[in-house]
């Protein structure tokens, strides 16, 4: 692990990060979902692709990587951006699960690798709307703590920074930030994903104009017993 | 003997330290054992001995055993409205780095008078820091590889390659050789995580490692075999560890007399009166024939074990240093009343 502390706009961000094969060529930048961390990102992809320079990084607000800011999800790849300068990385090879697919587009890399990517976003069902109108009327009487009661897993056990983060990343619509990705991309999916269903990665794959769309067994975390083959897959992508 | 073993911690090296404990269950198993496992939230755990095993720490298992507490002169288990004091010699605490090397098992077992086997205070802080282990070094003119010293800074005066140590870890953690300068950035990156204090060491090629342990016993200085330890460029954190449970045991290092009688005397001097208590291994560089400390482990991975003939023997008869008791006899209060006419 290794820890890189630099100013951004003002602030002070801190990003953990880690190199595997720090000799080797082409670089490839793996990111991870909301509520992650490069950890299962390095589990899944440490020992495959040894002849590209892995980047594992905590996005700010994750793993060992301090936030102080509400960032969107524009903000995150601006961070990273300068991040990539100080550390002489360059974008050949971007992977983005989740949330990191969206950040992962917008740093437009050579290849970009969207593992159930967030992006699209699927009508909420009646049951959270009810929740939602609920809470906001709760809210409007004072009564603050329903609205926590009610908050997704994933933004429960984050701070007030980081909810707020989250509400502003979690319904972006990344329709024309797809659409106007012109590179390579390998798109992969969990066939049976709950959090981000198939069918937004259909739509992904009809937004961007050269892609591959490959579905795995498994669900949202598929890529951890299908690292191998996405592997064979980036690598055989990328030097084509 | 009734001896403890204490191990666990809050430490990069916990898992290390388990690793240790199940190793000396088997190495120490003429002894009346009692294993005391720390978790990383300073709980202390009485465990079985049949279920020293790695499962039961990564299960998280452990937290089903007895809680303990430290009591003036011993552990205690607590029930309701009772409590039994463990029947304990000594605690061997076998924390490898912060927690039972930082001075902290130290000073609490000082704190609750109980008897240990581990370095006392002061040998932890000079032991822990290696800036302040060349300090130690020179003050007993035992010599050491040069360095320098960065607190925040990026760049050193020492050509390439060179060492970035962390001062305030044990073991081979946030180390790395830096053999060219676009190497320098990640490596300082990966160090400065761990600490904002760093040694920068040339590093030198070939260099000949020999290491010793030791520990003052009744009958004297008690001085292992000197061993040439197994090394690639240098050990790291896996290596070093993979590699210490072994069983076998370790050949002797084929060196002069002369060498071997060099290498005890820097031990000794290192040691002396310091390390009083604890069981340390020194491991040295010989650099054209020149005897330089490179590094004291005040806990050595398994006590070093492999080192000793009879090392059962070397626990048993490892003599622990007289505590100074102050004894508060209120004289000075005494005399300003008398003085005052209180009396």
């Amino acid at each position: 692990m290794a820890l890189k502390s630099f100013q951004h706009d003002q602030h002070t961000y801190s990003i953990a990060y880690e190199i595997v094969n720090p000799t080797a060529k082409h670089d490839i930048i793996i990111l991870h979902g909301w509520g992650s961390s490069k950890e299962i990102m390095k589990q899944a992809f440490e020992p495959y692709m040894g002849r590209f320079r892995h980047i594992y990084i905590d996005l700010p607000g994750f793993g060992g990587s301090i936030n102080h800011t509400v960032l969107d999800t524009t903000e995150y790849a601006r961070i990273l951006e300068a991040f990539f300068e100080l550390i002489a990385a360059k974008k050949e090879i971007i992977v983005g699960h989740s949330f990191g697919g969206k950040v992962a587009t917008l740093l437009n890399p050579d290849l970009l690798v969207l593992l159930s990517s967030a992006g699209i976003s699927v009508p909420k069902p009646l049951k959270i709307k009810m929740k939602i109108k609920l809470t906001k009327f709760a809210n409007a009487l004072g009564i603050k703590k329903l609205g926590k009661l009610f908050r997704a897993k994933d933004a429960k056990a984050l701070n007030t920074l980081m909810y707020e983060t989250f509400k502003k990343v979690v319904d972006e619509d990344f329709t024309d930030e797809f659409k106007s990705f012109h590179n390579k991309a390998l798109i992969c999916w969990g066939e049976d994903d709950t959090a981000t269903p198939l069918l937004s990665g259909q739509k992904i794959s009809n937004l961007i104009d050269k892609n591959r769309f490959t579905v795995y067994q498994g669900d949202h975390f598929f890529f951890i017993n299908r690292a191998k083959s996405i592997a064979s897959e980036i690598e055989e992508e990328y030097l084509k | 003997m009734n001896l403890a073993i204490l191990f666990g911690g809050a430490s990069y090296e916990h898992e290390i330290s388990i690793v240790s404990a199940i190793t000396l269950k088997d190495k120490l198993s003429s002894l009346d054992l009692t294993f005391i496992f720390l978790d990383q939230d300073h709980t202390f755990y009485l465990i079985d001995a049949d279920k020293m095993r790695a499962k039961t720490f990564s299960s998280g298992s452990y937290k089903q055993f007895k809680q303990l507490n430290l009591e003036k002169g011993g552990f205690v288990q607590r029930a309701f409205l009772s409590s039994k004091r463990l029947v304990i010699d000594k605690v061997l605490n076998l924390i490898h780095g912060a927690d039972g090397e930082d001075a902290t098992v130290a000073s609490l077992f000082e704190f609750y008078d109980i008897a240990y086997i581990g370095p006392r205070k002061d040998a932890s802080v000079m032991s822990f820091d290696k800036f302040l282990t060349k300090a130690y070094a020179s003050a007993c003119e035992v010599d050491t590889v040069s360095y320098e010293l960065l607190s925040g800074q990026r760049e050193t005066k020492i050509p390439l390659p060179f060492i970035i140590k962390p001062t305030r870890l044990g073991s081979s953690i946030g180390v790395s050789i830096v053999k060219a300068q676009d190497e320098l950035d990640y490596a300082l990156d990966v160090a400065y995580e761990l600490d904002d204090r760093l040694l920068i060491e040339p590093f030198i090629e070939g260099v000949k490692e020999y290491n010793v342990a030791g520990c003052m016993s009744a009958s004297g200085l008690e001085l292992s075999i000197v061993e040439e330890p197994q090394k690639e460029e240098f050990l790291d954190f896996d290596k070093k560890y993979l590699d210490f449970s072994r069983s076998q045991k370790v050949h002797e290092a084929d060196i002069s007399d002369a060498l071997k009688q060099e290498l005890y005397t820097a031990f000794e001097k290192i040691y002396l009166p310091v390390f009083e208590g604890a069981l340390i291994r020194c491991d040295f560089f010989v650099v054209e024939g020149k005897v330089l400390l490179n590094e004291i482990n005040p806990i050595p991975g398994s006590m070093a074990n492999y080192l000793f003939t009879d090392f059962t023997e070397v626990i048993k008869n490892l003599s622990l240093p007289k505590k100074k008791e102050i004894r508060v006899n209120y004289n000075y209060l005494h005399s300003i009343r008398s003085a005052k006419g209180k009396a």
